[in-house]
């Protein structure tokens, strides 16, 4: 059976300093996500191999997002545990037919292509060291989430229904503009910014995609109705009590 | 050509990146504060720096930028308190004096951040 639009995967393990992924990850898909769309996080112990698979086969989603630590030709979850091996034909079959993110290092070595040669839709990952900043704690400032928003825009815009390749030029045009924040934008003067700036720019320059660009896992996103922020109702609807309050005076 | 440009340039760095050396004239390596400074007071030096500025050029050899790209990162390195505060996706933590020991060692790891130090200088170069 053909993989589900509108179905999303994510994992999102917070051990081992993951969480400084995990964290803007679950921002994100908050953030972006659209009405109609099925989608399931797995974090922290969930994260397990054992877990997602079962998942896979009772959300046969067409798009599956992962934070983890990676090698060459292995991507881990939850406690090092891996999910994926290059060498390993039933684990590369699990990705069959889906669209495949995976924030880690080194897998465009060899798990990535091997997922393409095994019928992945696109992978997009990283051929060397993915970096990222740990000088505060995770998800307290822009610092130690820029890194991550920036490998996240392709995520975001797939969820707002764009097609992979154009996900990919989102992705792309995002490490441009938080490189060019802590080159000579606002955070250019943050203790950091020198590191900060070329921690995007490695992170840039190894960035990967491959497989299809023209799949979008959500095509009707953009028809879709929009989901409304329930602190946006809220404000929306303490208007007239903060008007009356006031006349009250 | 004017000096309106490398006032512009020079406005839009970092005070870090100030500091940094990063054009080189006649062997020697200038930081864009000196930089600024000789080209505001309309020396030779200046015009030289002025050209290099323009062209987006930081007129160095291959072996020069290696060097200077060294300097660089051990200035920004070693001016950081020694905790952890560079972290990789294969579960590595990097103190800045263990970045440094990477990259004056010449492991994978201190390749790639000594290569893009030499295109991060060609970025600022061309800073607009």
């Amino acid at each position: 059976m053909p993989a589900l639009t509108n179905t999303f995967l994510f994992v999102e393990p917070t051990d081992n300093y993951l969480e400084y992924g995990s964290v803007p990850l679950h921002q994100i898909v908050e953030a972006n996500k659209q009405a109609g769309q099925n989608i399931t996080e797995l974090m922290g112990v969930d994260a397990n191999p054992e877990r997602i698979k079962q998942e896979l086969a009772n959300t046969n989603s067409l798009f599956f997002a992962g934070i983890g630590h990676g090698s060459p030709s292995v991507f881990t979850v939850q406690n090092l545990a891996p999910l994926l091996h290059a060498e390993n034909p039933d684990e590369l079959a699990l990705m069959k037919d889906r669209i495949v993110d995976l924030c880690s290092c080194l897998t465009a070595q060899q798990l990535g292509p091997a997922l393409i040669d095994a019928g992945a839709v696109t992978y997009a990952g990283y051929k060397l060291e993915f970096w990222f900043y740990t000088g505060d704690a995770p998800g307290v400032s822009r610092a130690v989430q820029s890194p991550f928003l920036a490998e996240f825009a392709f995520i975001a815009s797939l969820l707002r229904g764009k097609s992979t390749g154009e996900a990919r030029a989102d992705q792309l045009k995002k490490y441009d503009e938080e490189i060019a924040y802590w080159m000579t934008g606002e955070g250019k003067n943050h203790a950091d910014a020198d590191e900060l700036a070329r921690i995007l720019e490695l992170n840039k320059s190894i960035s990967v995609f491959l497989g299809e660009a023209s799949v979008s896992p959500s095509p009707q996103a953009g028809a879709l109705p929009m989901q409304i922020n329930p602190m946006i109702t809220f404000t929306v609807a303490s208007i007239p009590i903060v008007y009356l309050i006031y006349k009250a005076l | 050509m004017s000096k309106e440009l490398v006032a512009r340039w020079y406005s839009k760095i970092s005070e870090t990146e100030k500091d940094l050396p990063l054009l080189l004239v006649d062997n020697y390596a200038y930081t864009p504060r000196m930089a600024y400074s000789e080209v505001m007071n309309g020396s030779a030096l200046g015009a030289k720096l002025q050209s290099l500025i323009e062209m987006g050029k930081f007129g160095t050899s291959a072996l020069d930028e290696q060097a200077i790209a060294k300097v660089r990162l051990q200035q920004i390195l070693q001016s950081k308190p020694d905790k952890p505060m560079f972290a990789t996706l294969s579960n590595k933590v990097y103190t800045p004096s263990e970045l440094m020991q990477e990259i004056e060692s010449g492991t994978q790891l201190g390749a790639q951040w000594l290569n893009n130090e030499i295109s991060h200088m060609s970025n600022i170069v061309r800073v607009r």
